[in-house]
């Protein structure tokens, strides 16, 4: 027994001296540490032993038992380091495989933001056609005929009865001739002003428009509602102001100011929407008694409002499409 | 329009009134102010100065070395000017002073060699006149050190007022002082007009005969005889000039004061070159040729309103003088104009002559019938103030045409009704006496006010109630905190939009939004295009027909900054032309289109892999997988289209018959028109065509509780049988036991033969309800194997 048990020990000492790789070590934990392993074996020998010789083998085999075992488990981590560095070396400086990320155009992402307000608020969101009648762009929202109003909005004629829309507004026309109060929507969509191509202008660009038609429709409403929008838009804090104006549209007429601040530099007054009671004449238009009904409409520009927000100088960017610009938003 | 607040004070007390509380105030009531000049401001570091001596510069013939008292301490200045002299009193501006006409900041400098510590000004370099022939020498009694605002009376603000197109009354000082008035509750104080008439009548001098009356309902003139035309004295040139008007001639700087002053554009004619001593107001008919006083000849249209004299035309109505009939340093007699022209109709003529005078910019927007002859009269007393002469009595007065007074009536309910918050009755009362709205009745519901005719633009109830809330002030209205939510159904009509939107997103697209307006020559390329009959340029003249145009200049422009790599979709619409007349929605198309491309390589990262370069099946996969999010049907058939200059090749989608969009690769001529010399695999679909395929709804499938089995194969086939084909046919020959089929790879080698391909394939086995054995799937094997072998002799391999 004795000399079983030095055998074992050495033997397993020498074999394990020489194990290159976790196979080779898997190899000896089965032949000395295995369920029928050598050590296995010992232990069963020794349950046949004589009583008297059992206490002093006993305590040999237990040694011979923790030696192999933490001599395994040493080799075993220094196997495992080394074959871990050996075979799987990742450089995690080389570039990642990227894709194309994709996004929304800008001013899409700013519509969305806006729109998204307005939801909230109950809104429903309408689209209509950017070739409009005449009827639809003007006539209809009490803009006559050879009025200087129209010198507002410099118009691209198809003919002189169709014209590519100059506002979203045709399309509360359109909404209110479809559906009966109470109309809540916004109206996001492309416009035209026959404007020449610059950096503050452009021949297109994005509005979004609200209507509102009930009964009891108040001007304190309006105004509480695009406060709220504002300070959702702008931040809580911001310091505002409504402005009497005129739109052939909207009687009273308002547009809304917001305090701007620019760091570093001397902060101003900035006109961020256009708004008003919906003009009785419009209302007539579409067969909606003023009398028992009011409204409220407002408009602003998303090229403007995302200029400011992104610091972007130069409309002409969002319609250059160049992918260095696309990729930062 | 510009307001000088020297001159506004003529006509209001603001004493105790700040000015930039004016000026916030009446921008909140609807006249926005845009710009203030504070000339005080401007022209702080400008002092009189006291030149004590004159010296030739040592290394310049044309300098000066002065010094020049500034009422302190002497300082050097080099100066050019000619004019200089000792002893004069001159303007300095000091270090610090910003030149207005040129925004020139004075600092220390030193001048071909000698200091100089500030400039003696020009009246040019003061911006007040165009003076530049030397310094201004001022009035020796001045004393150093005053400031200059003080001294020459620039001293004024001015400011920059946009009027929006309803309000032309207030296109003047006391227009704009009736609205401050009311703001602030403060009387207007009309100047008065004192005249000493002669015994001569008018309109024994001068007789007016209107034939359209509709275009002209007043026409008003006087006589002034004997004037002397001459420079204008200087408060005159003052004021003109604080609006931004050049100074002409006293009479004509006179016409001009008083249309700044209460609105009313007038004109002199030079009564002498009056044939007959008549004004005739009628359409230009056959007369087709007029020379406007600034020298330029005007084609005329035959209903162009004009004023004429016994025999020919002498002024465009509303517009412009002739020069035939205009005041020169000559005149002697004088026939002023006081009109009201149809607005409309002046708005016609100026737009087609392109010709927008201060004149027409009144006129256009309806002027005050009832102000004519008050102006006339004061007109004709600041003539004989400024250029002598004898003012003849009375006033040919031909209204043919009388403006009905409005009277309206005003609900106090209404008010609060339309605007949330209460204002008081009397408040309400105050605001229309004060606007000059005369109030006819009142009592505890209502207000009935006259409403004077220059206010065009309040007819109804609801002007009054606009004009109560913009004076009362639109700041009074309270926060409100709660707002009604009604429950009408909702909807959103961008939805799908954004649904396509975000699964492009998904897939790598940036969206793009590209200009509607094309060339001629491009948007008919595409399409039967529509064309704007007042484009900008030629670039932008017709609507787009395609999406392609804007995709193709797009990915150019790109390429040229090397950005080569791109995946881009647009969404928006297009037109196109039914008939060539476009009288109704009928006779055109608007469709909204989705197009997409890939161009360049997938990976950025060329290390990983040198062949990453888009091809047509990364655009198939892209293209299915955006589909099959947007409908959740997993198969659309697709033909091959006929070819193209368009496209390279390209195939149609279709879904139960109904075309939904093409896929394919660009045509190489196409692009290279752009200078893109990739290839650009696009697609393009219908929106609402996309939109309207009824979406599979979502159910749950059980997930499968028994074990797949697979099954590997490759044939070697001819090279022309196509993927689809060999499908076909497994699919066909196959039990219900086999659910998919899957591709895994192509293989074409010498080894196979020529002319052929290996195509491997993996066939996935199961039964919803139990496991399956080998023999049935070997048996179902064994005989797809049988099948492909003899339809395409096809070999099994390996």
């Amino acid at each position: 027994m004795e000399q079983r048990i030095i055998e074992i020990g050495e033997s397993f000492t020498k074999e394990l001296n020489i194990v290159k790789n976790s196979k080779d070590l898997e190899n000896i934990r089965i032949k000395f540490l295995g369920r029928n392993g050598l050590l296995s074996q010992l232990f069963e020998d020794f349950k046949s032993l004589p009583k008297e010789e059992k206490p002093k083998f006993g305590q040999t085999l237990n040694v011979l038992k923790n030696d192999l075992q933490n001599n395994f488990d040493i080799k075993l981590n220094e196997v495992s380091a080394s074959e871990k560095s050996e075979k799987s070396f990742i450089d995690f400086t080389l570039p990642g495989k990227t894709k194309s990320k994709g996004s929304k155009h800008i001013l899409i992402q700013t519509l969305d933001e806006i729109k998204n307000i307005f939801k909230g608020l109950g809104f429903s969101v309408a689209t209509g056609p950017e070739l409009e009648s005449d009827y639809n762009n003007f006539e209809a929202l009490n803009f006559p005929a050879d009025h200087p109003a129209r010198d507002m909005q410099d118009t691209f004629f198809v003919n002189p009865d169709f014209l590519l829309r100059t506002h979203t507004s045709p399309v509360q026309i359109r909404t209110m001739q479809k559906y009966a109060p109470p109309i809540r929507i916004i109206i996001p969509g492309k416009v035209y002003r026959n404007e020449a191509v610059s950096m503050k202008s452009y021949c297109l660009f994005h509005q979004v428009e609200g209507l509102y038609v009930d009964k009891d429709v108040t001007f304190a409403e309006l105004k509480g509602t695009l406060v709220s929008f504002a300070k959702q838009l702008y931040g809580n804090d911001i310091q505002y102001r409504f402005r009497a104006s005129f739109f052939p549209f909207t009687e009273p007429s308002a547009e809304m100011d917001i305090w701007w601040q620019p760091s570093g530099k001397e902060g101003r007054w900035l006109e961020i929407l256009g708004c008003g009671m919906v003009d009785p004449n419009v209302l007539k238009n579409v067969g909606i008694d003023p009398e028992v009904y009011s409204g409220y409409a407002f408009g602003m520009g998303v090229e403007r409002m995302a200029m400011r927000k992104y610091g972007i100088n130069d409309i002409r960017n969002y319609f250059d499409n160049d992918k260095r610009f696309l990729e930062q938003f | 329009m510009k307001i000088s607040f020297n001159w506004l004070k003529e006509y209001i007390d603001l004493s105790g009134i700040e000015i930039q509380e004016v000026i916030d105030k009446i921008t909140l009531a609807g006249l926005e102010i845009e710009e203030v000049i504070d000339q005080s401001k401007m022209f702080k570091n400008f002092v009189i100065g006291h030149v004590k001596e004159v010296k030739k510069h040592p290394n310049a013939d044309k300098l000066h070395l002065c010094v020049v008292s500034d009422g302190v301490n002497d300082l050097k200045i080099v100066c050019g000017a000619p004019n200089v002299a000792e002893n004069q009193k001159v303007v300095i501006a000091k270090i610090g002073a910003v030149i207005p006409e040129n925004n020139f900041e004075i600092a220390k400098a030193k001048i071909r060699g000698e200091e100089s510590f500030g400039m003696l000004c020009s009246e040019r370099e003061l911006n007040i006149s165009s003076n530049h022939d030397g310094i201004l020498v001022l009035d020796n009694a001045l004393e150093a050190g005053t400031t200059a605002a003080d001294a020459i009376g620039l001293n004024d603000v001015i400011i920059e007022v946009a009027i929006t197109p309803n309000r032309q009354d207030a296109l003047s000082h006391l227009g704009f002082a009736r609205d401050v008035a009311a703001i602030f509750n403060r009387p207007v104080k009309f100047p008065s007009i004192d005249i000493e008439e002669i015994n001569e009548e008018s309109n024994s001098l001068a007789y007016v005969e209107i034939l359209d009356p509709d275009l002209c309902p007043r026409y008003v003139g006087k006589v002034v005889k004997n004037v002397i035309i001459k420079e204008s004295p200087e408060w005159l040139k003052t004021r003109l000039e604080s609006v931004g008007l050049r100074s002409i001639n006293n009479v004509v700087d006179v016409t001009n004061f008083v249309m700044h002053e209460v609105g009313q554009p007038l004109h002199a004619f030079d009564l002498d070159y009056l044939s007959d001593n008549k004004i005739v107001v009628k359409k230009a008919g056959d007369e087709n040729s007029f020379t406007t006083l600034d020298s330029k000849k005007r084609v005329l249209q035959s209903n162009d309103l004009m004023i004429c004299d016994g025999e020919k035309a002498v002024a465009i109505a509303g517009v412009m003088g002739g020069e035939n009939s205009e005041v020169t340093s000559s005149t002697k007699n004088i026939l002023i104009e006081s009109a009201f022209f149809n607005p409309s109709s002046v708005r016609k003529t100026a737009k087609k002559l392109g010709l927008q005078t201060d004149a027409s910019y009144r006129f256009e927007r309806g002027t005050d019938p009832e102000i004519t002859v008050w102006a006339a009269k004061r007109t004709a007393q600041l003539i004989q103030l400024t250029a002598g002469g004898e003012i003849c009595k009375g006033e040919i007065d031909a209204y043919p045409v009388k403006f009905g007074l409005k009277q309206v009536k005003l609900r106090f309910e209404r008010i609060s009704k339309i605007l949330g918050y209460d204002v008081p009755n009397e408040k309400v009362t105050e605001i229309m006496t004060n606007l000059g709205f005369e109030i006819v009745s009142a009592n505890n519901e209502s207000v009935t006010v006259t409403i004077p005719i220059r206010r065009h633009d309040i007819e109804r109830e609801i002007d009054l109630i606009e004009e109560v809330a913009r004076i009362y002030g639109y700041e009074k209205i309270p926060d409100i905190e709660r707002v009604k939510v009604t429950l009408e159904p909702k909807f959103d009509e961008t939805e799908f939009e954004n649904k396509v939107r975000e699964t492009l997103n998904g897939l790598g697209f940036y969206e793009i939004i590209t200009n509607s307006l094309l060339s001629e020559s491009v948007a008919n390329q595409f399409g039967n295009s529509i064309a704007v009959l007042n484009p900008q340029n030629m670039d932008m003249s017709n609507l787009r027909t395609s999406l392609i145009p804007g995709m193709l200049t797009t990915i150019s422009r790109n390429i040229k900054v090397k950005e080569n790599n791109l995946q881009l979709f647009e969404i928006g619409k297009v037109f196109n032309k039914k008939n060539d007349l476009i009288k109704s929605f009928d006779d055109f198309s608007e469709e909204s289109i989705l197009m997409g491309i890939i161009t360049g390589k997938s990976i950025d990262t060329d290390w990983y892999s040198k062949d990453s370069n888009y091809d047509f099946y990364d655009l198939k996969g892209y293209v299915y997988q955006f589909l099959k999010s947007i409908t959740n049907k997993e198969i659309l058939h697709s033909y091959n289209a006929e070819d193209s200059l368009l496209v390279e090749y390209s195939v149609i989608l279709e879904l139960a018959g109904e075309e939904l969009g093409t896929i394919g690769k660009m045509n190489d001529d196409l692009i290279s028109g752009y200078d893109i010399e990739q290839p650009v695999y696009f697609f393009i679909f219908n929106l609402e065509k996309l939109s309207n395929i009824p979406v599979e709804e979502k159910k749950f499938k059980e997930l499968l509780k028994y074990p797949k089995v697979y099954r590997d194969l490759a044939f070697v086939i001819d090279n022309n049988i196509t993927h689809n084909e060999v499908l076909e046919t497994i699919r066909n020959g196959s039990s219900k036991l086999l659910h998919n089929i899957k591709l895994f790879d192509i293989f074409q080698s010498e080894s196979l033969g020529e002319g052929k391909k290996s195509l491997a394939f993996q066939l996935e086995y199961f039964d919803v309800s139990r496991t399956l054995t080998e023999d049935e799937v070997e048996k179902d094997f064994k005989n797809i194997i049988k099948i492909v072998e003899k339809k395409f002799s096809a070999k099994l391999r390996g």
